[in-house]
C-alpha cells in the first residue's frame, strides 16, 4: 500500500515493499531503500542505511498523521497524506477556508493582554493578543487586515500550546 | 555547625545545592510552588514544604512563608542560590533576626555593591578601576567639556534622570562634542524636565571578564581566578569559559588583586563575582559585584577544583578559608553551554512543555547540571534555562571539541531548545580563535543562525519514518475492533473522529 508524505513542499509516494523483522524495504518517489528499522522507544528510531547510523525523533501533532521530526540535522513537519486526508483536502478545495484566520498560542502561557474584542476591524501587523511565558511576554499579531470573529480567552487564563486565541475573518484580496 | 539546610530556590541550582549538602552530610528542605511538585529538587531534598501557587511572587519570594518553612523544619541555615531572594537585603536581615544563618553575604554588603552610584564610589576609595568619568551629574557645558577632553573620545552622555535611550550620545570625535551634549541635554530636558547629564568613557568592542571571589568573617580573600562571559544575547549570557583567552598572566593577577580589594573594601563574606569590562587592550574597569553564587560557577569548580557550595557553607559556620591563594591554580580549560528551553528559529521566544524523550551527554570530563527529565513538564512561570553542560579539557582546543562532542549527545524532545544554536557558537571561527567580544552574536548572526541541511536520503528516511509511525498507531486500532466488536467500535470511532480534526 502507498502513501504520499509531505515535508515542506515536497511531496513524495512512499510505498512500504516488505517487512522482515527489523529489516525493511520501502521506496520512496522510486527509489528503493533496505535498511536496519529499529523502534528505540516510543517515537523514537534507529536506522542502519548502507552502514551509515540515523537517529530521527519523532512528535505527535494534532492527532497521528502530522510530525515533528528532528533527525539531529534539522526539525521539520511532516504529514503522511492518506485516503481520509486526501478526500478532506478534495472537499475542502475552493472553500477558501484554511484557518489561517486563526491565532493559536505557539506556546503554553498566561494572557497578559487581550486588545481586540469581536466584531473590531484590525490591520495588518496590529497586535491582538499579547502572552507572558517565562518571565518573557510574546505580541499575537494580525497578519492581513480583517475583522475579529472571535475572542477565545480572557486576560488572566492559562492557555495551552496551540490553543485557539483570537479569530480573525481577513479580508478577501481583491 | 550547620545541620540542616533550606534550599530557597528551584531548579538546577536548588539540585546543586542539595548535592553538595549531601556530601557533607547536611540534611537538606526542599521548598516548592504548585507547579513544582514533580520538580527535581523536591525529589532529591530530604524534606520538602509547599509554599505556594505558582508565580514566584506568591511562592519563591514570599519571606514570610520561607522563614516559617525553615522554623517549622529546623533548618539552622538558608541558601538562596541565585535569582529570587539571594541579593534581597530584606531577606538577608530577616534570617539574621531569626536566628537563621543566610549563607551569603551581609545586608550591608549586598547593598553597598547593589547600588551603582554607592558601588562606584567605594571602588574607588578601594583603588579599583572604574569606568572613567563623572562621578556627580554634570550641569554646566563648560565643565562637560573639561571632562571629556580630560577622558578623551569617545564618551558616552547619558541623561541622569534617562531611560529607554533617550538623552544619550555616543560621541566618537571630538569636534561632535558641543552639538552632542546640547541635544542630549535638550531631549533630557524635553523627555524628563532634568537636564543634567553624566559623562562615561565608552568602551568599544567590550569584553565581559569576572572573578570569582571567596571571603571568609576573619579577613580572609581570595580569588578563584576569571571567568569569560562575553558571548551573550541580550545581556544574556550564552557561553562561558574560563581561562579567558585574552588575559595575559599578569594582567590576571592584577585584575585578581583588585577583585579582592573589591570584596575586602565591603567586608564582604561568602562566595561574591567581581565584574569587569574589559577593552581590545586589557584595559579594565570595575562594573558591578553579584553577591551570591553564579550561574555560570561550575566552570570554575572544574578548572581550580573547589567546590564552592561547600566552601559557602563552612564560610556561613564561620571557618576560616580551606585555600590560600598560592595554593590555587588553573588546570586546564572549561566551557559552560546554557541549554535553554527556547526557540531560536522564532526569535529565542521561550518554550516551556512536556519533555518527551532527553538523553545527557557523560564521558570524560563531563559534567551535566540539569533538572529536568523524561515526562517532566517545564513550568511556564519560571527561567528558561534547563541544564547546564559543563565541559573540562586539557587544553581549549580540547574543551571546544569535547563540547562539540557532548552537544552532539545531548538530545531533548519535546521542547525547543537551543542546543544547535550552541553547536554553531562553538564552531564559529571566532569563537574558536578566542577572538570575539560581547557584540559575538550579532557579528556572526548570520553563520549561527544559519539552518541544518538534510541530503535527498536524508529527507527519504525522514519520511519513511514519519509512516511508519502512523502505520504503527493506526493499525492496532483494526484487530482490536475485531477481537471485542461491540466495545471497541466506539474506540474506533473515536479515534476516527479525532482523526478527522
Amino acid at each position: 500500500m502507498s502513501y504520499e508524505v509531505k515535508l515542506k513542499d515536497r511531496t513524495a509516494k512512499v510505498e512500504l515493499l516488505s517487512r522482515n523483522g527489523s529489516q525493511l524495504a520501502v521506496s520512496v518517489d522510486g527509489k528503493e531503500y533496505h535498511l536496519d528499522f529499529v523502534k528505540v522507544k516510543e517515537g523514537s528510531y534507529s536506522i542502519i542505511h548502507n552502514n551509515v547510523v540515523n537517529n530521527i525523533v519523532l512528535l505527535p501533532i494534532d492527532g497521528v498523521k502530522k510530525y515533528l521530526v528532528n533527525n539531529f540535522k534539522i526539525t521539520c513537519e511532516t504529514e503522511v497524506i492518506d485516503a481520509e486526508t486526501r478526500y478532506l483536502l478534495s472537499r475542502r478545495k475552493g472553500s477558501g477556508d484554511d484557518g489561517e484566520g486563526t491565532i493559536l498560542a505557539p506556546i503554553p502561557g498566561k494572557v497578559v493582554k487581550v486588545l481586540a474584542e469581536k466584531g473590531q476591524p484590525v490591520t495588518a501587523g496590529q497586535t491582538v493578543v499579547i502572552i507572558s511565558a517565562m518571565k518573557m511576554e510574546s505580541e499575537f499579531k494580525a497578519a492581513k487586515d480583517g475583522v475579529v470573529a472571535d475572542v477565545k480567552v480572557t486576560e488572566g487564563q492559562t492557555v495551552d500550546a496551540r490553543q485557539p486565541m483570537v479569530i480573525i475573518e481577513y479580508n478577501s484580496e481583491k | 555547625m550547620i545541620k540542616k539546610v533550606l534550599v530557597a530556590n528551584r531548579g538546577e541550582i536548588a539540585l546543586r545545592v542539595i548535592r553538595s549538602c549531601r556530601e557533607m552530610g547536611i540534611k537538606t528542605v526542599a521548598v516548592y510552588s504548585d507547579a513544582d511538585r514533580n520538580s527535581l529538587h523536591v525529589l532529591s531534598a530530604d524534606e520538602a514544604y509547599h509554599i505556594g501557587p505558582s508565580p514566584s511572587l506568591e511562592s519563591y519570594l514570599n519571606i514570610d512563608k520561607i522563614i516559617h518553612v525553615a522554623k517549622a523544619s529546623g533548618a539552622d541555615a538558608v541558601h538562596p542560590g541565585y535569582g529570587f531572594l539571594s541579593e534581597n537585603t530584606k531577606f538577608s536581615d530577616r534570617c539574621k533576626q531569626e536566628g537563621i544563618i543566610f549563607v551569603g553575604p551581609s545586608a550591608y554588603s549586598i547593598s553597598n555593591m547593589g547600588d551603582k552610584i554607592t558601588a562606584r564610589k567605594t571602588m574607588i576609595a578601594a583603588g579599583v578601576p572604574v569606568v572613567p568619568g563623572t562621578v556627580d551629574m554634570v550641569t554646566s557645558e563648560e565643565e562637560a567639556l573639561r571632562i571629556i577632553e580630560e577622558i578623551g573620545v569617545p564618551v558616552m552622555i547619558k541623561a541622569s534622570a534617562g531611560g529607554g535611550g533617550k538623552g544619550m550620545r555616543l560621541v566618537k570625535n571630538s569636534n561632535e562634542v558641543t552639538s552632542a551634549l546640547r541635544a542630549a541635554r535638550s531631549e533630557a530636558k524635553a523627555a524628563f524636565n532634568d537636564d543634567s547629564v553624566y559623562i562615561e568613557k565608552y568602551i568599544e568592542s567590550p569584553h565581559h571578564i569576572e572573578f570569582q571571589i571567596l571571603a571568609d568573617r576573619h579577613g580572609n580573600a581570595i580569588h578563584l581566578f576569571e571567568r569569560e562571559c562575553s558571548v551573550q544575547r541580550r545581556h544574556q549570557k550564552i557561553i562561558e569559559e574560563t581561562p579567558s583567552p585574552i588575559l595575559t598572566h599578569e594582567k590576571r593577577m592584577e585584575m585578581g588583586e583588585h577583585a579582592v580589594a573589591a570584596a575586602k573594601a565591603v567586608n564582604y563574606e561568602g562566595a561574591g563575582t567581581i565584574e569587569f569590562i574589559v577593552d581590545n587592550n586589557l584595559n579594565y574597569y570595575f562594573l558591578e559585584m553579584n553577591t551570591r553564587l553564579q550561574v555560570e560557577h561550575p566552570i570554575t569548580e572544574m578548572v581550580v577544583g573547589v567546590d564552592l557550595v561547600k566552601e559557602m557553607i563552612n564560610i556561613a559556620n564561620g571557618l576560616p578559608l580551606t585555600y590560600k591563594q598560592h595554593e590555587l591554580q588553573q588546570n586546564g580549560h572549561a566551557i559552560e553551554c546554557r541549554i535553554y528551553a527556547e526557540d531560536p528559529e522564532n526569535n529565542f521566544m521561550p518554550a516551556p512543555g512536556k519533555v518527551t524523550h532527553i538523553e545527557t551527554p557523560s564521558g570524560l570530563g563531563v559534567r551535566v547540571d540539569g533538572y529536568i527529565y523524561e515526562g517532566f513538564e517545564i513550568p511556564l512561570y519560571y527561567d528558561p534555562l534547563i541544564a547546564k553542560l559543563v565541559v573540562w579539557g586539557g587544553t581549549r582546543k580540547e574543551s571546544i571539541d569535547r563540547t562539540l562532542r557532548a552537544l552532539h549527545e545531548f538530545k531533548v524532545t519535546g521542547v525547543k531548545n537551543n542546543v544547535r544554536f550552541l553547536e554553531r557558537i562553538a564552531l564559529a571561527e571566532d569563537f574558536v580563535k578566542g577572538n570575539y567580544n560581547t557584540h559575538f552574536i550579532e557579528d556572526n548572526y548570520d553563520f549561527l543562525m544559519q539552518a541544518g541541511s538534510n541530503t535527498q536520503t536524508d529527507q527519504d528516511l525522514v519520511m519513511i519514518a514519519s509512516l511508519m509511525e502512523y502505520l504503527d498507531k493506526v493499525k492496532p486500532v483494526q484487530p482490536e475492533a475485531k477481537a471485542t466488536r461491540k466495545n471497541n467500535w466506539k474506540d474506533y470511532n473515536r479515534v476516527r473522529n479525532v482523526m478527522k480534526f
